[in-house]
């Protein structure tokens, strides 16, 4: 089956993104197929490239970028949500003339269209946070 | 065509980003409209007028930018089915409608999707 | 084609939620078939005369008046929590269809995916 999976809590805030952490393992682990992870609200934070947490908790950043690279999964954060809250890639950053860019390499900023192709498009779509 | 310059400051005095959107909204008026047209190489012309008032009242009236297709069926019911076409809007505001009618009509920067 | 139901249930200002739930249904309607059900205290973001000037923030309920030209014309609330919140129909900013809880349940089963805000 294909999982479409949306993270609307921020890190170290909210439980979410480590229970759609471990659901996306769980999925994969299982045979399945993931789609897509979407980023939306303060959801947007998981990608924060400057993340720096105490070592004796989970690296999420980290976490999410390795299982990205390992199977080849889209991490897409929302454009609208990742601007309002000052998570940048580089053009971003040059279009809103900031002179820093904090998205790790392993997101992308894209649409909220995003969303709503993963809930058409995958089996199912589970929130985390909402 | 004028260039905006690193400050923002562009030589009419606008204060503008560098992808020539005005920094502050409050800023907007009828003569401000014509150059923000020029630097984008357009002549306001009646037809122009038309739109950029129907997307502020549009904007006013419900506190979006309509997205393209909302636009052109709005410009249709307002303005009847031969200015109510995507062709005549981008012929206007040189194909890029949503974008430029934004930025010449002193409404919010679009974020860069769709 | 997959129909989509949006379901509202975040106060209006306490948080973005709302606001970026009513951006995620305007968003869907480029796409597909949208519902939209409002519960809870998510029915507030429906009252008329919000006034935001005290509190810094956007008066998005200006926003629902364009659903319509979206092409969003499914807007639903419970019955029961308007009740509850001691609102009635002519209070919201647009025509909304308040549905006795069984019909709330039977638009939970209806729609093929559910987005929750």
């Amino acid at each position: 089956m294909k999982f479409a999976i949306a993270v609307y809590g921020a890190p170290y805030s909210h439980q979410a993104p480590l229970s759609a952490f471990y659901f996306a393992k769980a999925v994969l682990d299982q045979g399945h197929e993931i789609y897509r992870v979407f980023f939306y609200h303060d959801g947007v934070y998981n990608g924060n490239e400057a993340i720096a947490p105490p070592q004796d908790e989970p690296d999420i950043r980290q976490m999410w970028s390795s299982l990205a690279a390992d199977n080849q999964i889209e991490l897409i954060i929302c454009i609208a949500s990742a601007l309002r809250r000052g998570m940048l890639d580089r053009t971003e950053a040059d279009r809103y003339e900031k002179s820093n860019a904090n998205l790790d390499k392993a997101f992308t900023i894209s649409g909220l269209g995003q969303l709503i192709d993963a809930g058409l498009n995958a089996d199912r779509l589970v929130t985390f946070g909402a | 065509m004028q260039i905006p310059s690193v400050t923002g400051f562009n030589a009419m005095g606008l204060n503008l980003d560098k992808e020539g959107f005005l920094r502050e909204l409050a800023d907007w008026n009828n003569e401000v409209a014509q150059i923000l047209a020029s630097n984008e190489g357009i002549d306001l012309t009646d037809d122009h007028w038309e739109i950029i008032n129907l997307v502020r009242d549009y904007y006013q009236q419900h506190q979006i930018s309509p997205v393209t297709r909302v636009l052109v069926k709005a410009t249709r019911e307002q303005l009847g089915d031969t200015k109510g076409s995507s062709i005549h809007l981008m012929q206007l505001f040189s194909g890029k409608p949503t974008k430029l009618v934004s930025k010449i009509a002193g409404l919010p920067k679009p974020a860069n999707c769709d | 084609m997959k129909t989509l139901l949006f379901v509202h249930t975040s106060s209006p200002h306490g948080s973005v939620k709302a606001q970026e739930g009513l951006d995620a249904l305007l968003m869907g309607s480029a796409f597909a078939d949208c519902s939209a059900l409002f519960l809870g205290e998510g029915i507030l973001q429906l009252l008329k005369n919000q006034d935001t000037k005290q509190t810094g923030q956007k008066n998005f309920s200006q926003t629902f008046s364009a659903l319509f030209d979206y092409g969003v014309d499914k807007v639903f609330c419970s019955k029961t929590h308007l009740q509850n919140h001691g609102i009635s129909e002519s209070d919201l900013v647009i025509e909304v269809t308040a549905l006795a809880d069984k019909d709330v349940a039977a638009l939970f089963s209806s729609n093929d995916v559910i987005l929750n805000f």
